[in-house]
């Protein structure tokens, strides 16, 4: 609410407020003078009064002052006002955009927009047309025109708030053209928002069609938010890293924050600088969980509520187990075919929490691969038709295999046994002393491919490659060296030559290290399911057995059935634990939370908006006379002023 | 110019009354006022032995045929008085409209009690003052003394400040013998030095009157608004509501009044309280008898 007067100019007549002061003034100095012979007695009686008498003069003073202050507001004609628009004769069409964007859940702000749109429709004159639509769109209907006053309120009603945000400068856009068929000449926008930075590309509101309404009426906001939350795996234990974002430019002090996995709940406090961030790490033993599980991180709550909390799920990345089948095990390890291949694994195992099993071609037979996400066979001399069908299923399943060829190795075995992972056919042995050189291929980094000439090959197997297969590395003279070949969900991969140092100096170069890193990554990677998503993402939604009886819970409790071969879901409109459910049976979790770039409620910079406030000729102030009131005020003060004097002349 | 201020209808009413001292005074000419020596008067008073110079015709000769020796008859002699009549023509005294000031109020009531005074035989002085200014009359006998006394009042004009123990002073050295003294003022001064003067006029054995003129805005103070008030003798000035201020005032004016009367009566002096409003007769009574 907002003060004017419709007359201003006779607020000129305040100076008559000086009127009083200056017959006050004069008073005590002069007033009626007059020769008097028991002045004395005056002296002696006025010592008792004169206190009296000055609280009597102060007080006639302020009375008399009001009165002229009141009188002389009274013909200014006072009113109160709000913005709303035009209120013409003539009909109009408005687009009221409301925003429902998460940054307006921020205190009271949204409650304040929707009574704003009510106030908007109501001041409509008749015969125009109105639709109403939310900033942030919802799956609910399209806006439509309409006159019905009662229909337009209904859905301003209906608006919800969102936990999201849009590219506001398009969706306005959209909304306007949608005005477009109304039959009123005049069109505008009216968008009722907080002036929240996020979601603005341009800056610019200089559109003569829209009118922008800032409900936050210009106060800074200050919020935190959870804005990260990460996971590790280290020595049996799950190290959740929470980041704490402070958003005021006021430092936050011993702000609580709590991690709950399960059962468990750990207690942090956090001191954060203004416009910082600070992140803690809380540890949780994995002794009590065997199956993955989810929690959350909250902090404590603020104006802004719904960004206080970020939940997360708890991935099933432990189950990433390697198996190394040594083909020439010795005594002495670093005899063995794979002696450098086992140290590179240990040492990409301690970054990524894997488990490495070295087992020898015996054990292999007996060996259940379906545990494992990678296997690498080096230099294996006996492959049974068994072991041959439990690679392909492997490999359909989304395992990968590296096999390293050598002495042990029979082509003529391999090429029928293993036909259908291969990625190729062995031939004949090449003994000759060559280079390698990259293929072109995106798979290994610049810095790989240069290294890759460093390697001298002795010996190896030609290969006829399948033209379903990938030629990553090959030699000098154009021989293969690493061939790669996708099958099912998983893939093959096949050096040429050993593991180990006795064909090659490969596993003793500083390119080993990394190629094997890479073909770890991709299968880790691969293997790694993703559990956490930000609001409106489509999740693909991992089916087991059939899409038809698959349903997604969201944190409300209510069921989505997915459409018939498209395992996407795109319902993620709320924050926090979705259920996946095959057959009344919970498959797995994902985790669904806010985009942390809403949390931070900086404003769009105030000139730009004062600029255009200018220039929006669409709104006008809505004027209610009060004059009234004041007019009372100046009786009651009249009263209250002879009242006054009639008890001091007492 | 002299009538104006003798109020002659005044004096014929007062003229069956006789103005008295209580006590006897020591006279020098026949007069209505009780004298203490003894000569021929209607009144007897005592007998005493014949001694040689008495007259023979004051020896009782009853007293001398029972007792066989002679004896003289005393008799009571009444002898006249001598009056001053003190008048205040300080600036205070000059309070009023035109000619019903305080001080023509006190001329008018100086004049008609000299010539009463005079009419009974007795001598009467006049001794106007202020602070630094007494002019004196030493007193006479014979009514043909009034012109003077008149004319003398005529030229009192109010100014200075009030001051009555320099004047009383010279009052009493002119003063030696008996005598009464009549004040008449407003005795706007503090009552400790009207005290000390009329103690000083009781020690040497004189009678003291005084008439207590004030004009009616003294005692109602019936002023409205804000007024600046200016003292007359001092000039000090002072802004009063009027309104809020009457009654606290009308209070110390009669504590002032009050405090006056009992002065006076601790010093055997008569008190007359004779605002301007009321009558010179009717103020001239209260010293009078029948």
């Amino acid at each position: 609410m907002n003060l004017s007067f419709l007359s201003p100019l006779f607020l000129i007549g305040l100076g008559a407020l000086a009127l009083p002061i200056i017959a006050h003034l004069i008073s005590r100095k002069s007033g009626v003078k007059k020769s008097f012979p028991a002045v004395k007695f005056l002296i002696s009686s006025q010592g008792d009064l004169a206190t009296r008498s000055k609280i009597k003069d102060i007080i006639l003073l302020i009375l008399r002052g009001l009165i002229l202050v009141l009188i002389v507001l009274v013909f200014a004609k006072p009113a109160v006002f709000s913005f709303s628009t035009v209120q013409e004769n003539t009909p109009k069409s408005l687009a009221i955009v409301i925003d429902n964007s998460l940054s307006m859940g921020y205190d009271d702000n949204f409650s304040r927009a929707l009574r704003k749109a009510q106030d908007l429709i109501d001041s409509l004159p008749e015969g125009s047309f109105a639709l109403i639509s939310p900033l942030v769109p919802n799956n609910e209907q399209e806006p439509f025109l309409s006159q019905d006053k009662t229909q337009l309120k209904k859905v301003i009603k209906g608006i919800k708030l969102s936990y999201s945000f849009t590219e506001n400068d398009k969706r306005i856009e959209d909304i306007y053209s949608k005005l477009q068929n109304a039959p009123n000449e005049k069109k505008t926008v009216a968008l009722i928002t907080d002036l929240q930075k996020n979601g603005w590309e341009n800056e610019e509101f200089l559109r003569s069609w829209l009118e922008v309404i800032d409900v936050s009426e210009g106060q800074e906001a200050s919020n935190h938010a959870v804005s990260r939350t990460q996971l590790k795996y280290e020595n049996g234990s799950i190290i959740i890293e929470a980041t704490v974002s402070n958003f005021s430019s006021d430092s936050v002090q011993e702000l609580l924050t709590r991690t709950r996995l399960g059962d468990e709940e750990i207690r942090e406090f956090f001191d954060i600088g203004p416009e910082d961030k600070s992140a803690k790490k809380f540890n949780f033993s994995m002794d009590k969980r065997e199956t993955p599980s989810y929690g959350s991180v909250e902090t404590s709550q603020d104006k802004l509520k719904s960004d206080d909390v970020r939940h997360f799920i708890i991935n099933d990345q432990d189950h990433f187990k390697i198996l190394i089948v040594d083909g020439d095990p010795r005594e002495d390890s670093r005899l063995s075919e794979t002696y450098f291949l086992a140290r590179a694994l240990e040492t990409i195992s301690e970054l990524s929490d894997t488990n490495i099993s070295i087992i020898d071609n015996d054990s292999f037979l007996d060996e259940d691969m379906s545990v494992y996400s990678l296997i690498f066979l080096a230099n294996i001399g006996e492959i049974t038709p068994r072991i041959a069908k439990e690679l392909e299923e492997f490999a359909n399943n989304g395992g990968t295999t590296v096999i390293f060829l050598g002495n042990r190795v029979r082509a003529g075995s391999y090429n029928t046994l293993l036909k259908n992972i291969l990625p190729g056919e062995l031939q004949n042995l090449q003994e000759n002393r060559l280079s390698l050189l990259p293929e072109d291929s995106d798979i290994f980094s610049k810095d790989i491919n240069e290294k890759v000439e460093q390697v001298n090959i002795e010996k190896l197997f030609n290969f006829a490659p399948y033209p379903d297969s990938n030629i990553l590395i090959s030699t000098t003279n154009n021989k293969p060296f690493l061939v790669k070949k996708d099958h099912g969900n998983g893939s093959v991969f096949i050096f040429t030559s050993t593991a180990d140092a006795s064909w090659n100096n490969f596993p003793i170069t500083p390119v080993f290290l990394p190629v094997i890193k890479k073909i770890h990554d991709l299968t880790y990677f691969a293997k790694s399911k993703r559990r956490n998503y930000l609001i409106d993402e489509t999740v693909n939604i991992e089916i087991l057995q059939d899409t038809e009886s698959t349903i997604v819970i969201d944190p409300s409790g209510q069921e989505f059935k997915l459409s018939f071969g498209a395992p996407e879901f795109d319902n993620t409109q709320l924050p926090g634990i979705y259920s996946v459910e095959e057959k009344g049976e919970n498959t797995y979790k994902f985790a669904v939370n806010i985009d942390p770039k809403e949390s931070n409620l900086e404003k769009i910079s105030i000139p730009t908006i004062e600029s255009n406030t200018a220039q929006k000729g669409g709104l006008v102030k809505v004027f209610k006379e009060i004059w009234r009131y004041f007019l009372w005020g100046v009786v009651a003060l009249f009263v209250s002023e002879a009242a006054f004097r009639a008890i001091f002349s007492q | 110019m002299s009538n104006s201020i003798l109020d002659i209808e005044t004096a014929l009413r007062l003229k069956g009354f006789y103005f008295r001292t209580p006590s006897k005074v020591k006279g020098y000419k026949a007069g209505i006022h009780k004298s203490y020596y003894n000569g021929i008067s209607p009144d007897f008073l005592d007998h005493k032995e014949y001694n040689k110079g008495d007259e023979l015709k004051q020896i009782d000769w009853r007293l001398y045929g029972r007792h066989d020796r002679l004896y003289v008859k005393k008799f009571e002699d009444e002898v006249n008085m001598r009056w001053c009549i003190l008048i205040d023509k300080s600036a205070s005294m000059g309070y009023g409209d035109n000619k019903s000031t305080k001080l023509n109020y006190a001329k008018k009531l100086s004049a008609t009690l000299a010539y009463l005074l005079l009419k009974q035989g007795d001598s009467v002085g006049l001794l106007g003052f202020s602070e630094n200014d007494v002019e004196f009359i030493p007193p006479r006998s014979g009514s043909s003394f009034i012109t003077t006394i008149l004319d003398r009042l005529e030229s009192f004009k109010p100014s200075g400040t009030t001051g009555i123990k320099e004047p009383i002073l010279k009052a009493l050295e002119a003063y030696s013998s008996e005598a009464s003294f009549v004040i008449v003022s407003d005795f706007l001064i503090e009552l400790e030095a009207i005290e000390e003067s009329l103690k000083l006029i009781r020690h040497s054995r004189k009678e003291v009157s005084l008439f207590h003129v004030l004009h009616p805005d003294e005692i109602d103070f019936d002023f409205r608004g804000s007024v600046e008030f200016q003292d007359m003798e001092t000039n000090v000035k002072v802004i009063v509501d009027t309104g809020s201020i009457r009654h606290t005032y009308q209070k110390r004016i009669g504590e002032f009044i009050e405090r006056l009367k009992l002065i006076c009566h601790e010093n055997e002096t008569r008190y007359v309280f004779s605002p301007i409003n009321k009558s010179i007769e009717n103020s001239l009574i209260q010293i009078a008898d029948k």
